[in-house]
């Protein structure tokens, strides 16, 4: 390059509308909102002052019984379903990396449930899951009208439900991720095993499989953070019941913090997901990340 | 390479579950959008509708869904085209001009991409407040361009990199600033990671929920996912005007995908995988 | 009256100013939500520009879900937004309101003499900390409402008590089944949403138990009188004659199961007459009864109270203006509009015995003494927090049917309380 000083100034010139449409719009809010959780503010209770109490609303935090079941119902929510989307949309990226008549339409028809906004994905399947003239009961049960299970009704198949169309919605994003390993695996190693007699089952085990572990992180990590933030089916599906069994924890921040008017109290709940969003990354980044490392080390 | 029998036949299962799975819901819902009341309810159900644009017209006129389509299209549209706008640049540098602190600055993107959405709403709905910015499209605008940048940024910067660097070069040292070489030689080449990056930003801001749930609460302003999550009827659950409404809102995006699979893939995998 | 002719005064003086006026007229600006009959709204404030062509009037729209709209509405308020002028208040909302500084106190326009011409439950739900800040609009509570078809081939009158509601229910069941598989009992709200609070207030309320104590400092759920009608409606209600899917029901949904003739007894608001009695949407049309909510033995019939209220904002820059637009709106000829137009039940007690009111609403006959008696949900500052523990409370212990009750309403008192005590300031 010929006038790298300048470069440099052009260069921040040009990042620059970026990082401070990102610093105002992303930094400082979640900075404002750690600020704000040290306080105890409640809107509706002026004569109560906002007065500094440091930790004191996440020590609250800790003996809250319904912020102790939001999180392990995000928990849960989370590994559960990013495990069978990683599952099931490597089976999809198996499928789709084959070369094939229309395999261009396969894709494009996979990649459907992605597309379409979640909110319209909640309401379809709620249609799907209705307790009368749901199409899910009928497949199940036919003319057995009696027998019809109101799938969001009962805790634990409303939790399911839930699970099961987040899987439904984006196992063909983890899909495409996966895909995209797939992809920089050169051909000329199948082909060497196949000559060695190794079954399919084997080569996928022995080869693809190793070589596939970054594509597989990366479509974990993603998963892992999107799915901590699940909203828009909750709200749509459950409002959060029946008992709070769907209960995610950004509807619990949201509710705090929106309709209830806890301020304080909410933007620790919102302080809380982002650390612990950030710890579980961190984790799988340390755990299966480091192992990752040794390996192309040897 | 040929294929045994049976990895043949995984592969044609694989295929039909994965297309079925994921189309047979949405068929079902469209038959839904084109049947009567009666037939909606029915038990055993109706396979066949008997094509009743009641719904259509009902969604569209009594809950006036070309208003939620008409917001959704501005602020996707705008959203769009100025988070383009900031991240071109933004990624050039990132990728060519060797800036100082390049890794920080993508790392930080990224992290900054995965921040729950709960922990800025408080204070970015304050802010938009404070700016009049409340139940204005361009008040939803702000907050998704800072959203969508970061991963428009990711795809852009992963695609100027692939770029062959000598024609860029020689342009250099014509004598050309590093604008007019990104305006006159990368930008040209660049079309479809600048389209992938447009359609992903696109698809984000027509479908998000949470902030357009909490920025726009005048039914006037509000896009889509909020008119739909809040559709009401009055005596019952109006499922055949969702069922239309879900349709009309979701087959412009069907199109995009079924036309633009190959950029979305591509898009998607930049910097998941090949950084 | 003396309202009345307070507001035709001014009404005619005022006609009578400005039409000569050439001044711009102000602008009032109103928060509401998305009406389901707009076109009856839209005369309403035709008429009331008409008479006040001084003032005019511009409606900001918000979302119909009384949750959306106080999120809304708060967050404006919290914000000390002076853009608009006044607002519809949920009945559950003046103590927040008021305790916030948001509202306006009404004492000076709203006398007491003024008051006592509004049914009194409307009245005691817009008052806080003795002070009005609202003025009701309409009326709703819950009522009970029933297959007269069924009951009468069944040789039943309609329940007195929940003992024979369950016992009516389960006697037609058994006899329809066979012919009708999917008819259920019950059809109710027990989404875990606000709808549940009334739901099950009503309940409680019957059994001579209560949400809180009389004096409202304390959450009053362990009382034996409000725990043993809980257990009721988990056995007998949810478990025996509805289905587990009333779980999943607020108002749209209930309703439904019973227009299309799929529930023997229905709890809703007042507007599910027209809609259960309109051929579009009904099939029971001509078959439908409504009456007072049950009791149970030793109890006396609850009615949840609900309705919307007028209230002034505390910023606004126009308060008299607001209050004429308010005064216009609540007077006998415009309830009567509503009434008639709308069918939304009217908070001034004279119009319970107006011919035209009567023709169009024949049920308001026997309804008058549930709106007479409804019972106001916890009038408290936190409303919103309590409302939050009282779901999660009931949604529970409905939908777990292995937890504990007693261990449930403990807990859950014992976190109302600490919101009570923290509202009350006698916490920290």
């Amino acid at each position: 390059m010929t006038t790298p000083t300048s470069d440099q100034t052009t260069g921040w010139i040009m990042v620059l509308p970026a990082l401070a449409c990102v610093a105002v719009f992303s930094l400082y809010p979640a900075m404002d909102s750690f600020v704000l959780s040290l306080y105890r503010l409640y809107v509706t209770l002026p004569g109560l002052e906002a007065s500094f109490i440091g930790f004191g609303n996440y020590e609250q935090l800790f003996q809250d019984p319904v912020a102790h079941q939001a999180f392990l119902t995000t928990l849960g929510f989370v590994l559960l379903s990013t495990t069978f989307e990683i599952l099931l949309g490597t089976g999809i990226a198996l499928v789709i990396h084959e070369r094939f008549k229309g395999r261009g339409w396969v894709r494009g028809a996979v990649l459907i449930p992605w597309a379409i906004p979640t909110v319209v994905a909640s309401q379809m399947w709620r249609f799907l899951a209705n307790d009368q003239y749901g199409a899910i009961n009928f497949v199940l049960f036919g003319d057995r009208v009696n027998a019809y299970i109101p799938w969001l009704a009962d805790p634990w198949t409303a939790f399911g439900v839930i699970v099961m169309v987040d899987v439904w919605k984006t196992s063909s994003f983890a899909g495409l991720l996966v895909l995209a390993g797939l992809q920089v695996i050169p051909d000329g190693i199948y082909d060497a095993a196949r000559i060695d007699g190794a079954t399919a089952w084997q080569r996928f085990w022995h080869i693809t499989l190793p070589l596939l572990k970054p594509a597989l992180l990366a479509a974990l990590l993603f998963r892992t953070i999107d799915a901590f933030r699940v909203f828009d089916l909750v709200f749509v599906m459950t409002q959060g019941g029946p008992g709070d069994a769907t209960q995610v924890i950004q509807f619990y921040g949201y509710k705090t913090l929106f309709t209830e008017g806890r301020v304080g109290y909410g933007t620790t709940i919102s302080v809380t997901v982002f650390v612990a969003t950030l710890l579980l990354s961190l984790l799988y980044l340390l755990t299966v990340g480091s192992k990752l490392l040794e390996r192309e080390r040897t | 390479m040929r294929k045994t029998f049976p990895e043949r036949t995984a592969l044609i299962t694989g295929m039909l579950l994965a297309v079925l799975g994921s189309l047979l819901p949405c068929l079902w819902f469209v038959l839904t959008s084109l049947k009567s009341q009666i037939q909606v309810e029915a038990i055993p159900p109706h396979w066949w509708p008997d094509g009743s644009l009641a719904f259509y017209r009902s969604a569209l006129i009594d809950h006036q869904l070309l208003n939620y389509v008409w917001n959704s299209a501005i602020v996707a549209s705008s959203t769009t085209a100025i988070a383009l706008v900031i991240a071109t640049p933004a990624a050039y540098a990132l990728a060519r001009l060797r800036l100082t602190g390049t890794p920080w600055i993508l790392g930080g993107l990224l992290c900054v991409a995965m921040f729950p959405h709960i922990v800025i709403a408080g204070p970015v709905w304050q802010i938009l407040e404070r700016l009049g910015g409340l139940n204005t499209h361009w008040g939803l605008v702000l907050p998704y361009v800072a959203l969508t940048l970061p991963l428009a940024v990711w795809i852009l910067a992963t695609f100027f990199k692939e770029l062959p660097p000598e024609l860029e070069e020689a342009a250099r040292i014509d004598g050309c600033t590093a604008w007019q070489a990104l305006y006159k030689v990368i930008l040209p080449l660049a079309a479809p990671g600048l389209f992938t990056a447009a359609i992903l930003t696109f698809i984000y801001a027509w479908n998000e929920f949470f902030f357009a749930l909490l920025i726009l609460t005048d039914p006037a302003q509000q896009t889509l996912p909020v008119g739909i999550a809040l559709f009401q009827g009055e005596f019952t659950m109006p499922w055949g005007e969702i069922a239309a409404a879900s349709v009309i809102a979701t087959t412009p995006l069907i199109i995009v995908v079924l036309l633009c699979q190959r950029g979305i893939i591509s898009g998607l995998s930049a910097g998941a995988v090949k950084e | 009256m003396l309202l009345l002719t307070f507001v035709s005064a001014i009404h005619e003086s005022s006609a009578g100013q400005t039409r000569n006026a050439n001044t711009v007229p102000r602008v009032l600006r109103f928060v509401t939500w998305k009406a389901d009959q707009p076109a009856v709204w839209d005369k309403a404030i035709q008429r009331f520009e008409h008479a006040y062509p001084h003032i005019r009037v511009e409606r900001e729209i918000a979302p119909h879900s009384s949750t959306a709209y106080h999120d809304l509405l708060t967050q404006k308020l919290k914000n000390r937004d002076d853009s608009f002028d006044l607002f519809l208040m949920d009945v559950t909302w003046p103590a927040e309101f008021a305790a916030a500084g948001w509202a306006l106190p009404l004492d000076d326009y709203f006398p007491r003499n003024a008051r006592e011409k509004f049914l009194p439950a409307t009245i005691a739900a817009s008052m806080y900390a003795r002070r009005i800040y609202g003025v009701p609009s309409r009326i709703d509570s819950g009522m009970l409402y029933y297959r007269k078809d069924l009951l009468e081939k069944y040789g039943f009158s309609p329940p007195a008590t929940w003992h024979d509601l369950v016992h009516q229910a389960r006697t037609i069941l058994e006899g329809e089944h066979p012919t009708h598989p999917l008819l259920r009992g019950y059809s109710g709200q027990f989404q875990q949403y606000e709808g549940l609070v009334c739901d099950m207030l009503e309940f409680v309320g019957s059994h001579n138990g209560s949400l809180l104590t009389e004096d409202g400092t304390r959450s009053n759920l362990a009382a034996p009188e409000s725990m043993q009608a809980v257990r009721f409606v988990r056995e007998q209600i949810v478990q025996r004659i509805a289905t587990a899917a009333v779980l999943t029901y607020q108002e749209p949904e209930s309703l439904a199961v019973f227009v299309q003739g799929k529930a023997v007894f229905h709890r809703n608001w007042p507007y599910a007459w027209g809609l259960a009695n309109d051929p579009r949407h009904s099939k029971i049309v001509g078959a439908v009864g409504v009456t007072t909510l049950p009791h149970f033995a030793h109890g006396s019939s609850v009615s949840a109270l609900g309705g919307w209220l007028y209230g002034i904002s505390a910023y606004s820059h126009h308060p008299d203006d607001a209050w004429t637009f308010i005064a216009f709106m609540t007077s006998p000829a415009m309830q009567k509009h509503f009434a008639v137009h709308a069918s939304l039940a009217p908070a001034r007690i004279a119009l319970y015995a107006d011919p035209e009111v009567l023709r169009v609403n024949p049920q308001y006959t026997a309804l008058f003494p549930v709106f007479q008696t409804s019972r106001p949900r916890p009038r408290t500052p936190v409303y919103p927090i309590i409302s939050h523990i009282l779901q999660r409370y009931f949604s529970r212990v409905l939908a777990f049917p292995e937890t504990d009750i007693v261990e449930e309403a403990q807990e859950a008192d014992r976190r109302i309380n600490w919101f009570l005590e923290l509202a009350a300031g006698t916490r920290f």
